[in-house]
C-alpha cells in the first residue's frame, strides 16, 4: 500500500464518519423531548402564528423529507437560518468562532510549551525533589474542574487585585477597525490572559506527561548511550538529542488536542462571558435552534475528524519507521 | 353434621370473600388516582422545583398521591401545550413586562374559553359567565366601569380555583450610586428599576457617563418588527419611539403622540408630537407612523400582526394627526397596540418589505446593518455574544443624560456581582441569583443601592381542569385549602415575594381587587370541604371519589 492510497483510504472512511456524525445529529435533537416553537410560548401566541412559524422552520414537513433537504444542503456547505435571530447560520457561527480560535490556540500553544519543557525537566530530574513535587502539582491542576478554577482566577486576580477584567473579550464600548486590530490590542491580550491560562492549566497534563515518558524511554535508547561514550555535554544530549526525538508523539497528540479543545471550551467560556463557540452552542441546545445547534456540532465533529486524520499523516511523515505497508 | 357444619363455614367464606372483594372493588374504582405535579428542574428554577416540594406533601395529607416529576422547560412546556389532556398539575409562571401593567392580557388570554383549545387557557377553564365579562371589559373605554369588570374576573377566578396562586416574586435590581444620581434612578410599578424611564433618566454624577449592565442572555435581533427575547425588548425600546409608552405607574402615557382622542368607542384621533428625526436625520412623519400600523397586517410581520388586526382603517386627517379605526371597541388599544408597536421610517423599511414579496423568508430575518429609529439612544455596536452599544440621541425630545448605554452578556452570577464591586457593571440589569447575597454584597460595598419590586408576574401550580378530579371546584379548592403559600414565601423566597391570590399583582393598585376571596391554609377544612361534597377515605386513607364517581384514567 502506497502513501497516497493510504491518504485516500482514510478520506474515504472520514467522509462515512461524517455522514454518520451528521445523521446522528439530525435525529439526536429531533428525538429529543420538546420542540423548537415553546420558545415562542406565550399569551399573544396564536395559532396562526403557530403555523406561520412551522412552515418557516420547515417543521410542517414529514421527517424524512427533512432530512433530504438537510443532507442536500450540508453537502452544499448550507447550514439554514437559525431558528432564534433568523441570521444565517455561518453567519452566527462565524461570529463567534474567531473567540474561540484565539481562546484555544493562545491555550494550547501556552500548554504544549509549558507542557514540552517541563516533561523534558522532569524526565532529566527523575528520582529528585523535581520530580516528587512536579507530577502531583500537573496531576493536581489538570484534574481541577475548570470553573474551580477559573472562579479562583476571577476572585483573585480579577475581583481582589484588579489585575484583569472579569468579563468578555474587550472593555465596554471600545471599538476596532477590524478583528485582527481587536486580536492585536492590549485590551484583548489582557480579557484573553485569565481564560487562557486556566485553559492552560488544564491542557497541560497531556503534553507534560507525555513528554515525561517518552524521554525516559528515548533516554534508554542507545544512541543516547552514544552520545554520552562521545562525551557531549548533558544538556545538549537533552535538549539536540533527546528531547527532539521525544516529541514525535507530543506533536501528534496537539493535532488531536486542536480538535478536542474546540468543543471543550464551554466552561471557561461561561465562566468568564467569552463570547465564543461553546456559549453559543449551549444556547443552540437549550432552545432547540436545530440549525445552529447541528452546524455547531458539525463543525466541531469536522475539526476533531480532520485533525486525527492529520495526526496519522503526520505521524508517518515525521517517523518513517511507521510504514502502511500491509504485514 | 360437622359436615354440614363444615360446608355452610365454606360457602359462608366463600360468600364473604366474594363479597369483600366486590366491595374492594368498589372502593378501588373510586380511588383517585396518582396525581403528578410538572415541574422544572433544581437547577433552572429552584424556587419552583423547591415549591412543588413544599405543597406536595400537604396535598398528600388529603389522603392523595402525589408525585413530583422533573422536566426540563423544553419538555414540560411541549407536553403542557401540545398534549392537554394528558397531565395533571403542573408548575407555571408569567413574567412581568410593562404591557401586562393592563389586566386585559392575563384576564383574555389565560381563561377566556377561546384560547382553551391552542392557546394559553391550557387548563381547560370555560365560564360563560367569565367570557362575557372578560369580552366587556375589553369593550368599555371608561376606566370605572372596566375597573369594575376586571374586580368580578378576579373575583370569579378566585372563587373557581383553576390555580393555586402562589407568590409575586419581587426583581432585585441595583446601581452604583456613586455613578447614578439616585434621584434619577426610576422604579416603575410591577417592573422595577431596569425600565425605559431609568435608561431615559439616569443623570451621571461624575466622569464615568456611560451606563454599563448586564443580561445573562445575549441578544437574539435588533429588529423592530420582530420579538425575539427578553433582553432584545430592551435595546428596541430605547432605539424605537412608540406613540404611548406604558408609564412607571403603570398606566399608558403619551410619548411621540402628543394627545389622543376617543371620538366615539372605535374612532382614535392621534396627534403626532412635532419636530421628531429619525437617526438618518430625516422626520417622523404621519405616513411614517401609518406605515408602522400597515405593514405588520400583511404576512411578513407574524409576532406583530395579532397587535394590529384590531385595526379597520388608518386615515391621514393634517400632517400631524392620524385617526385610527376600530373593528370593534377595544379599551387596551392604548397600552396592547400604541404602546407596543414601533414607528419605522418609511423610506427604509418598504423597500425591505418590496424585496421580500414572494419569498418564503419575512422581516423577522432581516437585520439592519445601523439599526434606524427615531428613539433617545442610537445605535453604535453590536459585538455577538458579548455587547451592545448605543449612544444618547441628543436630538431626541427627550434626550437622555448618559453618554453611552452598554449591555454587556454575562452568563455567569457570581462574575455579575464581583464586577458590580469592581465598578465594571455599574447598573445591574439582570440578577438570577439569592436576593439575601446581593444585599449583603450591596451593603458590603458601601455604593450599591439595591431595591426589590414586586413583580407583575407570577408563580402559579395548574390544575387541569379536562381530568377528574380537578373538574371539580370543591377539589380545586381543598387543593388551594392545602397550600401553604406563607410557608412557599418564607421558606422558598426567604420572604422577597408576595403571597398571590389573583391573577392582578397588587402592585397594579388601579386593578387589583383587594377583596378577592382568600383561601387561607387550614388542612382541616379543606378535608371537611371534600367531606362534605361526598368524598371518602377508604381504610388506608386514600381519597376516594363521591358514590357514582369512578377514577376512569390511569396516572402516567
Amino acid at each position: 500500500m502506497t502513501r497516497l492510497s493510504f491518504v485516500l483510504s482514510r478520506l474515504a472512511q472520514t467522509v462515512l464518519v461524517l455522514w454518520v456524525v451528521a445523521t446522528l445529529l439530525f435525529l439526536i435533537f429531533r428525538l429529543m423531548p420538546g420542540n423548537p416553537l415553546v420558545a415562542y410560548i406565550d399569551p399573544t401566541f396564536t395559532a396562526d402564528m403557530e403555523r406561520a412559524l412551522k412552515r418557516q422552520f420547515g417543521l410542517d414537513q414529514p421527517l424524512y423529507v427533512q432530512y433530504g433537504v438537510y443532507l442536500q444542503n450540508l453537502v452544499r456547505g448550507e447550514f439554514g437560518r437559525s431558528f432564534f435571530s433568523r441570521e444565517p447560520v455561518s453567519q452566527v457561527l462565524g461570529q463567534v468562532l474567531p473567540n474561540t480560535l484565539a481562546l484555544t490556540f493562545s491555550a494550547l500553544a501556552l500548554a504544549y510549551i509549558v507542557g514540552i519543557f517541563g516533561g523534558a525537566v522532569l524526565a532529566a530530574r527523575r528520582g529528585t525533589w523535581v520530580e516528587g513535587w512536579g507530577i502531583p502539582a500537573v496531576l493536581a491542576t489538570r484534574a481541577a474542574p475548570e470553573f474551580w478554577v477559573g472562579m479562583l482566577a476571577l476572585a483573585l486576580f480579577s475581583f481582589n487585585l484588579h489585575w484583569f477584567p472579569s468579563t468578555g473579550a474587550t472593555s465596554p464600548g471600545s471599538m476596532y477597525a477590524s478583528w485582527w486590530a481587536q486580536v492585536w490590542s492590549a485590551d484583548f491580550v489582557r480579557h484573553l490572559t485569565l481564560p487562557a491560562v486556566t485553559l492552560a492549566l488544564y491542557l497541560q497534563g497531556l503534553p507534560t506527561l507525555l513528554m515525561r515518558s517518552t524521554m525516559l524511554e528515548v533516554m534508554d535508547e542507545d544512541f543516547i548511550t552514544f552520545c554520552r561514550m562521545r562525551g557531549l555535554p548533558e544538556r545538549s544530549i537533552l535538549l539536540r538529542h533527546a528531547a527532539r526525538n521525544a516529541l514525535l508523539p507530543v506533536v501528534t497528540a496537539f493535532a488531536l488536542g486542536v480538535g478536542y479543545a474546540i468543543g471543550g471550551n464551554v466552561i471557561v467560556e461561561t465562566v468568564f462571558s467569552w463570547p465564543g463557540l461553546g456559549r453559543a452552542l449551549i444556547r443552540a441546545v437549550a432552545a432547540k435552534d436545530y440549525p445552529v445547534a447541528q452546524a455547531a456540532f458539525f463543525f466541531i465533529a469536522v475539526v476533531m475528524i480532520v485533525m486525527n486524520f492529520v495526526a496519522d499523516v503526520l505521524y508517518s511523515v515525521l517517523d518513517p519507521r511507521v510504514s502502511h505497508e500491509r504485514r | 353434621m360437622i359436615k354440614r357444619v363444615l360446608r355452610f363455614a365454606g360457602v359462608g367464606i366463600v360468600l364473604v370473600l366474594a363479597l369483600g372483594t366486590v366491595a374492594q372493588s368498589q372502593t378501588q374504582d373510586r380511588r383517585v388516582r396518582e396525581l403528578i405535579v410538572l415541574t422544572r428542574p433544581q437547577s433552572a428554577d429552584p424556587q419552583e422545583f423547591e415549591t412543588s416540594r413544599l405543597v406536595a406533601p400537604d396535598f398528600e395529607s388529603l389522603g392523595l398521591k402525589v408525585t413530583v416529576r422533573v422536566m426540563p422547560w423544553e419538555q414540560m412546556s411541549d407536553y403542557v401545550w401540545y398534549s392537554r389532556d394528558k397531565w395533571d398539575m403542573t408548575m407555571w409562571q408569567m413574567v412581568g413586562r410593562p404591557e401586562r401593567s393592563d389586566p386585559d392580557e392575563f384576564a383574555m388570554n389565560l381563561f377566556h374559553s377561546s384560547t382553551a383549545a391552542k392557546g394559553y387557557n391550557f387548563v381547560g377553564f370555560i365560564n360563560p359567565t367569565y367570557d362575557r365579562i372578560a369580552e366587556a371589559q375589553r369593550i368599555k373605554t371608561d376606566l370605572k366601569t372596566r375597573r369594575q369588570l376586571i374586580f368580578e374576573a378576579q373575583k370569579i377566578i378566585a372563587r373557581s380555583a383553576p390555580y393555586v396562586f402562589l407568590v409575586f416574586p419581587q426583581s432585585s435590581y441595583a446601581y452604583n450610586n456613586a455613578v447614578w444620581d439616585s434621584s434619577s434612578i426610576v422604579e416603575q410599578r410591577g417592573i422595577g428599576l431596569k425600565n425605559f424611564w431609568t435608561f431615559d433618566a439616569a443623570k451621571p454624577k461624575g466622569s464615568q457617563k456611560d451606563m454599563i449592565l448586564n443580561a445573562n442572555d445575549t441578544v437574539k435581533a435588533i429588529n423592530p418588527l420582530f420579538i425575539s427575547g427578553a433582553a432584545d425588548s430592551w435595546v428596541t425600546e430605547l432605539i424605537w419611539d412608540r406613540l404611548y409608552r406604558v408609564g412607571p405607574d403603570g398606566l399608558a402615557k403619551p410619548w411621540a403622540a402628543e394627545k389622543a382622542e376617543w371620538l366615539d368607542s372605535v374612532t382614535l384621533d392621534v396627534t403626532l408630537r412635532k419636530g421628531m428625526k429619525f437617526h438618518d436625520g430625516r422626520p417622523v412623519t404621519v405616513e411614517d407612523v401609518i406605515y408602522s400600523f400597515t405593514a405588520p397586517a400583511g404576512d411578513k410581520v407574524p409576532m406583530y400582526k395579532p397587535f394590529v388586526t384590531i385595526i379597520d382603517k388608518l386615515e391621514k386627517r393634517s400632517d400631524s394627526v392620524i385617526r385610527f379605526t376600530l373593528k370593534d371597541p377595544y379599551a387596551p388599544f392604548l397600552t396592547s397596540t400604541l404602546a407596543k408597536v414601533n414607528i419605522i421610517p418609511k423610506h427604509v423599511w418598504e423597500p425591505i418589505l418590496a424585496n421580500l414579496a414572494g419569498k418564503p423568508e419575512n422581516a423577522e430575518s432581516y437585520q439592519e446593518a445601523t439599526p434606524i429609529g427615531s428613539g433617545p439612544f442610537k445605535f453604535v455596536q453590536w459585538k455577538k455574544g458579548e455587547e451592545i452599544v448605543l449612544e444618547a440621541n441628543p436630538d431626541h425630545f427627550a434626550a437622555p443624560k448618559m453618554r453611552r448605554w452598554i449591555l454587556r452578556s454575562v452568563p455567569n452570577v457570581e462574575a455579575v456581582l464581583g464586577a458590580l464591586r469592581t465598578g465594571e457593571l455599574n447598573f445591574l440589569g439582570f440578577y438570577g441569583g439569592d436576593p439575601q447575597l446581593l444585599d449583603r454584597v450591596a451593603r458590603e460595598s458601601g455604593f450599591l443601592t439595591v431595591v426589590s419590586t414586586m413583580d407583575v408576574g407570577m408563580r402559579f401550580l395548574a390544575f387541569n381542569m379536562r381530568r377528574p378530579p380537578f373538574d371539580d371546584p370543591v377539589f380545586r379548592q381543598a387543593l388551594n385549602m392545602a397550600t401553604n403559600k406563607k410557608a412557599v414565601r418564607s421558606v422558598v423566597y426567604k420572604g422577597y415575594a408576595t403571597v398571590a391570590d389573583s391573577f392582578v399583582s397588587p402592585s397594579l393598585e388601579f386593578w387589583y381587587n383587594p377583596e378577592v376571596p382568600r383561601w387561607e391554609y387550614n388542612l382541616a377544612a379543606a378535608r371537611e370541604a371534600l367531606a362534605k361534597a361526598g368524598y371518602e377515605w377508604d381504610a388506608q386513607g386514600r381519597l376516594l371519589y363521591p358514590k357514582g364517581k369512578v377514577e376512569t384514567l390511569t396516572g402516567n
